[in-house]
This record gives C-alpha cells, sequence and structure tokens, in this order.
C-alpha cells in the first residue's frame, strides 16, 4: 500500500482538477467535458440502464464502480458508439451528439479501450497502435510507411514510463503490454478528450498495475479526461478523483475521494442493496461423511494450475476465490472432463476415475454449472424443456422417443422448485434475466441428478434481488450433494462457502478450512499469502 | 395483449395461401395443372429434390453446409449401375447405392466433426473426389444392363399400397426423418449442437458423433434419391447428380423461411412450393434456365426473409440501423 | 524448445513447400514426357494459367476476409456470354466489353451488398446470385453456345507476343504485380488481413469494414468477368457453361495458396502459385493421357490436403481452446 500514497495526495489537493477548472473558466467552455443524461437501454426483457445520468469533469479520473451487471459498461458501449441507446442524450463539450457507431464516437473524441481489448494477433505493437489510422489521412489506398510509422509509435510511447519493443508481434506480448498498446491505440488521434479504460486491471499483477495508473496520472496531467471502470475498491483510491457507484442499472451516487474517507459512506453497501448477511442462506455444519464425494489429488494442467489438492464431501459447499486468470475456471472444467489433466488423479467416492470428456463426467454425476452461461450453459434460442433436459437426453426418452409429456411435467416441477419467473416452460432461455437463466441452468443440473456440482461465477451478470435466491438454491442443493463454487467475487466464496480456500496464480495457497477471515481470503487470492 | 393466433399459425396459414395462390395463378393459364395426372407427377418430380433436402436439413440444423451433394449423387449413381450389371439383383444394388452414399456423408461427418477441418471446403473437396470416382466405373461410360430384367425401372412407376414407388419413399423418408428429427433425444441434440455446439458439449452430448449422423444422413439419402432418378432415366450417368444442389437449398431455406426454422415439415414445405412452380413452368414449356433463374431468386428471398436481423429491420428499422455496427 | 522448432518445421513449409511442389511436379512431367518441355505447351500453359490466374486474383481477398463466393464462374460465363451475344447482334466489341464488365460489377456490388450491408451468409448468398447470373447466361444464348465472327480489338493481345509470353500474359502479370502492391504497401492489403485476424478490432479501430468486403466482392467479379471476356476471345465463342470446370481450380488454387506465406491466409502470390500448380499438373496429366476422374479427384484431395495443413498448422501454434 506504499504506492497509493502519492496517488491519495494528488487526489486530496486536488490541484489538477483546479488547474483543469481554471482552464475551462479561460476558454469558456463548461466544466463538464461529458454530460450524459437519461440514457436507457434495454435488451430484450432485460434493462441495462435505467435512465442513467453521468458527468464527467474535464480533467478527471473518474472511476465508475458497480459489482457486474450493474451497467457500467453498457454505458460505456453506448458512449464509444457499440451500442445504441434506447433513449437519452449525450453532450460532448457542450455540443450533442449521436453516437451511432465507432468510428463516430473517435470523431467526437472519444477513446475507449474495451474490457478485453480487441487487438490484430499476428501484427506488430506499432501496426495496432496506428490501425485505422495509418498515415496523415485515412483512406483504403493510402501508402503505408512502416517506418515513420514504427519511429511515431516509439515517439507515443516516450511520453510513458514503461518499456516495450513495438516491433514484436501482439501474441508474443505480455498482458499488461497488450493493454498498453491498446491504450495507445486508443491514443493514436490527436484530438482525444475521452479515455474510457474498461477493467483494465483484471488480468494485470501487482506491478503492472502501477505502472498503469502511472500511465493514467500522466495522461490526466496532460489534459485528457479519463473514466475508468473497475469493480475493485481498493483502486478507486488510488487512481481515481471521483467515482460513480451503479448498482441494478442506475447510478446511486457521485463522490470524490475525499468523500469516500468519511466513515459515513460505505461504497460496499452501496454497491450492493442487501446487508451480506442477508444476502446469504445461513452456514450448514460441517459434513460428518468419511468418503469425500469427490476428491482431487495434485491435479496439475501446465499453464493453468499445479498440484491441486481438495476434498468435497456431499452436505457441505466448497468454496474457491480467484481471480480471473488464477486458474479456477480450467480447473472447474478438468473436474468436468472437458479438459485434460496433465498429472494427479480425480477420485469419485473411493474410485480413481478418468474423465475423457463432459459425457463421463456426467455419467459420474458431476454437474458444471459454467461460468459463462449464455455460450457454455444454455441453448438460447431453445425453450426452458429443450435446455433443462439436454443433459439427461436418455431420462428424457425411452428408447430414443422424447416422452414429451412426462418432460412437460418433471420439468414444470422443476422450475417450480428453482423459481424461474416467469415459469414458462415454451419460452426461449434467451428471453429470461441473466438471474432466471442460471435458474434454468440449475434445473438443468437438478434433471440430470447429479450429486457433485460445481458452480464458476455463479452470479456473474445477475441482479443483486435474484442472487440471494440463487444463493439459497446452491444451499439447498448442497443437503443432499457434494457442491464446489468458484468464484472472483471474494465475498461471494466467504459468504457462501462452508470451507474455503483461495487459488493464486495456479496454486491452492492455502488448505481449504473453515476458519478463515474474509480479509485473510481476500490477501490469499490477490497475493498468494496472508500478511 | 391476447394472440388469436400463434405465430406457427399464422405462418402455416402464409404457406396454404401461397400454394392457393400458384395453383390459382397456373390454372388460370394452363386447364392441366390442376389435373390428377400432374399432380401425380408433381408428386414424383418432388420426391428426388424432396428426399435430397430433407437429408440436407439435417446438416443446416447444424449449421453446416454440405456441397459434396452432388459428386456423391454421381458416385452413388454408377455405383448403383455397377452393382446392378455385376450382380443383376435389386436388393444388393440399392443397398449399395444407399451405402456409398452414407460412406460418403460419414467421411464428410468424421473430417468437419473430428479433423475440424472448415465445412464448406471439405465437402467442396470429398464431392470432388466422389465425382473423380464416379468417373473410375466404366471409364464414365453409361451403365444400363440388367435395368429391365432386374426390374430395376419399375422402381420408377409400380405401386406399393397403391401409391407410386417415388411418392411412397418420398413418405416414408419423410416420416422416418420427421420422428427422427423432431421427435427423439438424437434429434434434440442436432438442434442444440446446431445452435450452440459448446452447450451442448458440457452437456455430455458428442457434437463430434452428432456431425457424422447428420453428414451421414444427408449422404445417403442422396443415395435414396438417386435410386428414383436412375430408375426413371433408365441408365446410370456420372451427369446424373448435376442439377440436385440448388433445388435442395431452395428448399430447405423457403421451408425455413416459411415456417420460422429448418425442419423437415418446412423443408417439405418449401419442395412443395418450388416443385409447383417448376411443374408450372414445364407445362407452360419454359426453357430449363428461366426456371433456374426462378428456384435462384426464390433462393435469395427465403434468405433474406429466414435472417432474424430482417424480421427486426421490418419490425424496427431505426433501431437495426443504428445497432449495425455492433458485434 | 519443441514448439520453436515445429514452429521454424512450419514456417519453413509455409514459405517454401508450394513453390517446391511445383518445382517438383515441373520436373516430374519433363523427365517424364518429351512434350512437356516444348515452346508450344509451355505456351499454351501460360496462357491458361493466366487468364484463370486473372479469374482467381480477385477471389483471393474474398476468402482472406473468410467470405466464400462461389458465384465467380458464373459471372465469367455471363460476361463471356454478354460479350458474344452483344458482338453477334451488331454493338461491336468495345460496347459488349463495356456492357459485359458492367454488369459482372453489378453482380459483384449485389453480393457485396447482400454480404456486409444485409450481412446474410455469403456463402447461401452466392450460390443464389451464381444461378441467377448462369441462368441469365443460360437465356442470352437460349441455351446454347454462340460462335463469334467478328474479331476485335482485343484479339491484339494474344497475337502480339514476346517470344512465347502474350501481351494477355504480360497485362495479367502487371494486374498481378498492382495487386501484389496494393496487399503488402497499400492501407487497403493491410486491413484486409487484419479483417482476416481479427474483425471486431478492425471494426472497432473505425475500419469500413463494410466497405471494404463490398469493394472485394466487386474487384471479385470484375476480375472474373475479364476472364469471361477473354475467353469470349480465344475461344471465339460464347459459352454458357465456359468455366465450370475452373470452380473446383479456383477453390483450390486459393485455399491452397491460402497455406503459403501469411499464417494461412489466401494472398496474391499464393493463389498464384496454385495456379501454376494446378496449369502445370492439368497440362502435364493431359499429356500422359489422365482422365477427367484422375483430375477431379487429384484436385479433391490437393484441396482436402491444403485445408487440412492450414488447420492442424494453425491448432498447433494456437493454445488448446
Amino acid at each position: 500500500m506504499i504506492m497509493t500514497k502519492s496517488a491519495y495526495q494528488n487526489s486530496l489537493d486536488g490541484s489538477d482538477r483546479c488547474r483543469a477548472k481554471s482552464l475551462a473558466k479561460k476558454t469558456g467552455a463548461m466544466p463538464n467535458i461529458l454530460e450524459m443524461t437519461g440514457i436507457e437501454k434495454h435488451f430484450g426483457p432485460v434493462t441495462a440502464l435505467n435512465k442513467v445520468d453521468f458527468h464527467l469533469e474535464r480533467g478527471e479520473i473518474h472511476a465508475l464502480l458497480g459489482v457486474n451487471g450493474a451497467g457500467k459498461s453498457t454505458l460505456i458501449k453506448i458512449l464509444s458508439g457499440i451500442y445504441a441507446a434506447d433513449n437519452g442524450r449525450v453532450v460532448i463539450d457542450g455540443e450533442e451528439c449521436l453516437l451511432g457507431s465507432p468510428a463516430a464516437a473517435i470523431d467526437q473524441g472519444v477513446a475507449a479501450v474495451q474490457q478485453h481489448p480487441e487487438l490484430v494477433g499476428d501484427l506488430t505493437g506499432y501496426e495496432n497502435i496506428f490501425l485505422g489510422q495509418e498515415g496523415a489521412d485515412k483512406g483504403l489506398f493510402k501508402r503505408i510507411d512502416r517506418i515513420a510509422m514504427r519511429t511515431k509509435a516509439e515517439k507515443l510511447l516516450e511520453r510513458f514510463p514503461v518499456e516495450i519493443d513495438l516491433a514484436k508481434k501482439i501474441d508474443d506480448l505480455a498482458a499488461v503490454e497488450k493493454e498498453i498498446i491498446a491504450v495507445l491505440h486508443a491514443l493514436k488521434q490527436e484530438n482525444v478528450k475521452i479515455l474510457i479504460l474498461d477493467e483494465p486491471t483484471s488480468t494485470l499483477t501487482r506491478v503492472e498495475k502501477v505502472q498503469l495508473f502511472k500511465m493514467m496520472n500522466l495522461l490526466k496531467n496532460s489534459g485528457v479526461s479519463i473514466i475508468y471502470i473497475t469493480h475493485r475498491l481498493e483502486e478507486v483510491f488510488e487512481v481515481a478523483d471521483r467515482f460513480t457507484v451503479f448498482r441494478g442499472g442506475r447510478t446511486i451516487a457521485t463522490l470524490t475521494a475525499e468523500m469516500a474517507q468519511n466513515e459515513a459512506v460505505s461504497i460496499p453497501q452501496l454497491m450492493l442493496q442487501q446487508e451480506m448477511g442477508e444476502l446469504f442462506p445461513p452456514k450448514s455444519r460441517l459434513s460428518e461423511e468419511t468418503t469425500p464425494a469427490l476428491e482431487a489429488q495434485s491435479l496439475s494442467l501446465a499453464g493453468s494450475f499445479s498440484d491441486i489438492d481438495f476434498q468435497a464431501r456431499s452436505g457441505e459447499i466448497l468454496g474457491f476465490f480467484g481471480l480471473v486468470g488464477s486458474g479456477i475456471d480450467e480447473l472447474a472444467k478438468t473436474l468436468f472432463g472437458a479438459l485434460q489433466p496433465d498429472g494427479g488423479n480425480i477420485i469419485l467416492r473411493g474410485h480413481t476415475v478418468r474423465l475423457p470428456s463432459p459425457k463421463a463426467a456426467l455419467k459420474h454425476g458431476i454437474f458444471l454449472v459454467p461460468g459463462d452461461r449464455r455460450t457454455e450453459g444454455l441453448v438460447l434460442s431453445d425453450d426452458v424443456t429443450f435446455n433443462t433436459t439436454l443433459a439427461n437426453l436418455r431420462r428424457a426418452s425411452f428408447l430414443g422417443a422424447r416422452k414429451f409429456n412426462t418432460n412437460r411435467q418433471t420439468v414444470g416441477d422443476l422450475i417450480e422448485k428453482v423459481e424461474l419467473t416467469p415459469p414458462t416452460l415454451n419460452r426461449a432461455a434467451s428471453a429470461f434475466s441473466g438471474g432466471n437463466q442460471q435458474k434454468i441452468v440449475i434445473a438443468k443440473g437438478l434433471y440430470s441428478q447429479s450429486d457433485t456440482y460445481i458452480f464458476v461465477e455463479p452470479t456473474v451478470g445477475v441482479d443483486v434481488g435474484a442472487r440471494s435466491t440463487l444463493y439459497g438454491l446452491i444451499r439447498e442443493l448442497s443437503r443432499e450433494a457434494a457442491v464446489i463454487v468458484m468464484s472472483s467475487d471474494c465475498d461471494e466464496v466467504f459468504g457462501l462457502s462452508d470451507r474455503m480456500s483461495a487459488l493464486y496464480r495456479g496454486h491452492l495457497v492455502v488448505e481449504p478450512n473453515a476458519e478463515m477471515t474474509r480479509d485473510e481470503l481476500l490477501s490469499y487470492g490477490l497475493m498468494g499469502s496472508c500478511n | 395483449m391476447h394472440r388469436i393466433l400463434s405465430p406457427l399459425m399464422i405462418r402455416v396459414l402464409i404457406f396454404l395461401a401461397l400454394v392457393t395462390v400458384i395453383c390459382a395463378v397456373f390454372q388460370s393459364i394452363t386447364p392441366r395443372y390442376l389435373t390428377a395426372a400432374n399432380f401425380r407427377g408433381l408428386l414424383s418430380a418432388m420426391a428426388i429434390s424432396g428426399i435430397v433436402a430433407m437429408g440436407l436439413t439435417f446438416v443446416i440444423v447444424l449449421r453446416k453446409f454440405d456441397l459434396s451433394l452432388a459428386g456423391i449423387a454421381s458416385l452413388s449413381a454408377m455405383t448403383l449401375g455397377f452393382v446392378l450389371s455385376v450382380t443383376g439383383a435389386l436388393v444388393p444394388t440399392i443397398l449399395a447405392c444407399i451405402a456409398i452414399g452414407l460412406l460418403c456423408g460419414v467421411i464428410n461427418g468424421a473430417l468437419v466433426g473430428y479433423g475440424r477441418l472448415p465445412d464448406v471446403v471439405t465437402t467442396i473437396a470429398v464431392g470432388s473426389i466422389a465425382y473423380g470416382m464416379a468417373f473410375a466405373y466404366n471409364g464414365g461410360a453409361d451403365y444400363s444392363d440388367n435395368f429391365f430384367s432386374s426390374g430395376m425401372v419399375t422402381l420408377n412407376f409400380n405401386t406399393i399400397f397403391g401409391i407410386q414407388i417415388p411418392v411412397f419413399l418420398l413418405l416414408i423418408t419423410a416420416l422416418i426423418t420427421g420422428f427422427f428429427l423432431h421427435a427423439t433425444r438424437f434429434g434434440q441434440s442436432f438442434y442444440a449442437a446446431g445452435e450452440n455446439p459448446r452447450a451442448t458439449f458440457y452437456s455430455g452430448i458428442s457434437v463430434q458423433n452428432v456431425m457424422i449422423v447428420g453428414f451421414g444422413i444427408a449422404g445417403a439419402l442422396v443415395g435414396v434419391a438417386m435410386l428414383i432418378q436412375i430408375s426413371g432415366i433408365g441408365s446410370s450417368r456420372v451427369t446424373a447428380g448435376g442439377q440436385i444442389l440448388l433445388p435442395a437449398y431452395t428448399s430447405v431455406y423457403l421451408g425455413a423461411a416459411l415456417l420460422g426454422r429448418a425442419s423437415i415439415p418446412a423443408t417439405l414445405a418449401g419442395s412443395l412450393i418450388m416443385t409447383m412452380l417448376l411443374n408450372g413452368f414445364t407445362l407452360l414449356s419454359i426453357p430449363y434456365y428461366y426456371s433456374d433463374a426462378v428456384v435462384s431468386f426464390i433462393l435469395i428471398v427465403a434468405i433474406v426473409l429466414f435472417d432474424p436481423k430482417i424480421v427486426q429491420l421490418l419490425k424496427n428499422p431505426r433501431r437495426f440501423f443504428l445497432t449495425n455496427t455492433a458485434g | 524448445m519443441q514448439s520453436d522448432k515445429q514452429e521454424a518445421v512450419s514456417g519453413l513449409f509455409s514459405n517454401f513447400g508450394l513453390p517446391f511442389l511445383l518445382v517438383i511436379l515441373f520436373i516430374f512431367f519433363s523427365s517424364i514426357t518429351d512434350t512437356f518441355l516444348t515452346a508450344a505447351n509451355l505456351e499454351g500453359l501460360i496462357l491458361s494459367a493466366a487468364i484463370s490466374g486473372l479469374l482467381f486474383l480477385g477471389l483471393t481477398w474474398v476468402f482472406t476476409i473468410g467470405e466464400m463466393d462461389v458465384s465467380f464462374v458464373a459471372v465469367a460465363a455471363l460476361a463471356n456470354m454478354i460479350t458474344a451475344g452483344m458482338v453477334i447482334g451488331g454493338y461491336g466489341w468495345p460496347l459488349a466489353t463495356f456492357c459485359a464488365i458492367a454488369a459482372a460489377v453489378f453482380v459483384g456490388f449485389f453480393n457485396g451488398f447482400l454480404i456486409a450491408k444485409m450481412r446474410l451468409p455469403s456463402l447461401v448468398t452466392t450460390i443464389a446470385t451464381g444461378g441467377m447470373a448462369s441462368a441469365l447466361a443460360a437465356a442470352i444464348g437460349l441455351g446454347s453456345s454462340m460462335g463469334i465472327e467478328e474479331t476485335g480489338y482485343l484479339e491484339v493481345l494474344f497475337d502480339t507476343k514476346i517470344g512465347i509470353i502474350s501481351m494477355v500474359v504480360l497485362l495479367t502479370l502487371t494486374i498481378i504485380a498492382a495487386c501484389w502492391y496494393v496487399e503488402e504497401k497499400l492501407t487497403l492489403g493491410h486491413y484486409i488481413f487484419s479483417m482476416a485476424t481479427n474483425p471486431r478490432a478492425a471494426l472497432e479501430a473505425g475500419i469500413p469494414t463494410a466497405r471494404i468486403t463490398i469493394i472485394l466482392c466487386v474487384f471479385s467479379a470484375i476480375c472474373s468477368g475479364a476472364a469471361g471476356i477473354l475467353l469470349a476471345v480465344q475461344l471465339a465463342s460464347g459459352q454458357p457453361s465456359i468455366a465450370q470446370s475452373l470452380f473446383l481450380d479456383g477453390l483450390t488454387a486459393v485455399l491452397l495458396g491460402g497455406t503459403m506465406l501469411k499464417l494461412g491466409k489466401p494472398n496474391i502470390l499464393g493463389t498464384m502459385v496454385g495456379v501454376l500448380i494446378i496449369a502445370v499438373l492439368v497440362r502435364g496429366g493431359a499429356l500422359l493421357g489422365w482422365s477427367d476422374a484422375a483430375f477431379s479427384t487429384i484436385k479433391g484431395l490437393l484441396l482436402l490436403f491444403g485445408v487440412a495443413v492450414v488447420v492442424w498448422t494453425n491448432k498447433s501454434s494456437s493454445d488448446i481452446r
């Protein structure tokens, strides 16, 4: 936490902001470089943004905070022209503008670095920086001067305290280097007024983050206003001047960094609707079963995780906390037979098994509720019955023929159990909200009659109200089955699990146990140790 | 909002209206259109393209393409001629004709499923190899031995239960494939694998095997269609499959456009409308190239109407253009 | 360590594999037949390679950006029949060729509009537009071919020769060189390959991907149309099914060429090597008396081989997912 101090100081005395304001007065422009008012966006039945107002001052770093699905990314996609808003107006530098396409947004001086920035893997760094703007003017038949381009790119990079070999292909660069290339790409134009960074730190290490923050401060001092999206609280204090909290598609509050120091304001409380205690169901007593339902013995997958040992018992929830890239996703997929381990054993009820495919895993009673339910969990265009029966078609048919009536009844009972709303069997999965889609996946798991359930990021993109229902369902499941929850949300793992551990860079850094505080779990997951 | 008619009902009504309009137009031009004889002719013409189209439906449901159909058709036609000339018996001939189609289809499916090769290029290549193999029989010359003695030619006009054999085969194929695709668990995995192969894989279904079965059915049904076509021509020739691809695609896409999704009933509906048009053109002795142009035109209209984005556009034009650039 | 070695091997293969195959085939046919290495045979070989090279030139880039265009043969036939029909109708060569190219541009634009703006699946769309174009081509000659008596200004391209190299060949070579320049040095080529690797990145960088798709479709159609006109001159006739056999050749040349350079993406130089390989194979095979059957099978196997190499080498270099 040494690094934060200077950033703190910076935001406390607010000298930059003062300078920006006086500059604004001189030029006679409004203090706000950007004003978005009454922005609405719906995706089918889901309301992503509900009449959101957002103001950005000149020369500030403004953080957008909120849990997944709170609406931050949608707002940013509207500002950068990727989505069109259903309603509302956007005023940039005093002028109202229509942002119909990324190109239009770029023309207005909005530069965006998306959450997973899109770069062309087999082009070099400098080619990526100037992609779409190779020479002085745009056009399809302009000669490319690669040498001039490279010199220009190196000059651009000189402003920042990092060293990157710009002649290397993107595929060969480290994560932070890619991120910086993406930022430089966004800054390639002269007229950038607003820079958007969407969760740039999710794949960065601690040291890399510091590099990025330095760069952001340099940019701010050169007059660029920055919108910074994150769901990590601690980062906000390091770098932001002000921040806005999003919840359930609305803005809840806009505060300055100083105000956040005030004890009276609890940001987590702003971000989450409910108190932690209410959100999660009560914990159970530790299971006394002797034979674990699922046991991993020094399980390894090159490049993802190594030497993973744990035992999951029926009757309890075992939780793993790990950031994106820590290996939780791969571990879950390995336990489900979708990836093949390089070493170690998976032991089910005392028998070592080999799981060559998800088919085999399902046969052994393991069910995975994948992290990306839209691409891995559901066939979106098909209805609830279709999706629910998909993982156990044998049960849904007699001699191959589908038992339409029986299935309707069984699935009807199941969706009642998972409280699907609306409880309509012949509605396409795509027409349900995130939380209800997750309920369909859980119903699918129940239909498969498995006895070990693995959840990956169970509540990503689920609004807070629906979360507690899902947590209740997971708890309900654990009474009869072994449940493993893997998540990058520390509070989720801590609140839900009976025993918990953390995965850090592919290693289980602590023995799963019940006696851990939330802060201990957090620091194990963030830093790999507890001190 | 209370709906009186379900969307599917509306679609079926549109289909029936189309059939009526086509009948009315042709009947007003030529009185021979709505006769029993012409109707029989229409159904047996529909048999060939309909059976091929039903096989193709499986591949389209998997969101893949099969461009090897013409090559497979030539190979199974020549295999038919060869086996018939050697054995002179009907049963092994029929089996060989269907089996070789099935084999080619399975090879397609294995290359696409397990080999992870792109469907279009792979099927073009396999089709080309099959076409080359067709020439290997008899140096590419026609076979007409044993066609009469074995009863091969009677396949085209004999009847079973009072139904002409081609029409009978069409109905049987429709029943079997329709049941398989819409009422069995295998059929459910076809739709799942086409719409979201990843989720299907995570549901414990082998997408690769589904591919093999899908392409295999498409190949085997080409063999069945060739039985009818060759028995009608009276000899096996390498060019037998030259004209089956375009009508098959048009039937599937037109049907999907009409009924909202690729399925066996949809393909039959598409095939019926297309055959009715072609049959009418034949009665009016309109040259083949004009009817080809019409079939192509229908295909374009069908893909435009089948496209969900277009439906979106019709509902809300402004929003469509604004979100056009989103991925 | 091992992957480095593997990469080096696959790099060697991708850069020199195809040219090596070309040389081997050339040497093979030269040594096994007496007539292959004669001036007359080589002249014919180069001329046919030039015309089919022109036909597949624009097609290459359409495939590079991941779209499928199967209407190119029909467009060539349409241009061919329009030229023949109008020359016979007495409109003269200049107007006839102009109209042929205009028709090609129209089909190309129609393809591009449907694919890029309406975002329809390119394969079925071009099956349909190709079907219409070839039906129209057949309709011009009422289903049969038409002989052209009158010679036109394009004749000179075939008659003027430097050694065994005619003007047609030189012209095609110039166009190929220009295309290669566009591919390597101009923004358009840069954008085409960016779109091939990561279309989203290209779009987000403000590259007009839809406009590029339309331009490439139109260019592909112009190339096909020009080749169709040249075939009308060469054969002194219009034939509605003129380029049928070139369909498989085109796909094989482009996709086989895609295994060379540029990490498995179709590119101009690769396509041209592919065209030469097919030309050598067809000429040499014909001298050895190979049947149509053998050609069809060999081309199919080559195509399958090319695609498998592209897919499998790309897979081994990228990660497990």
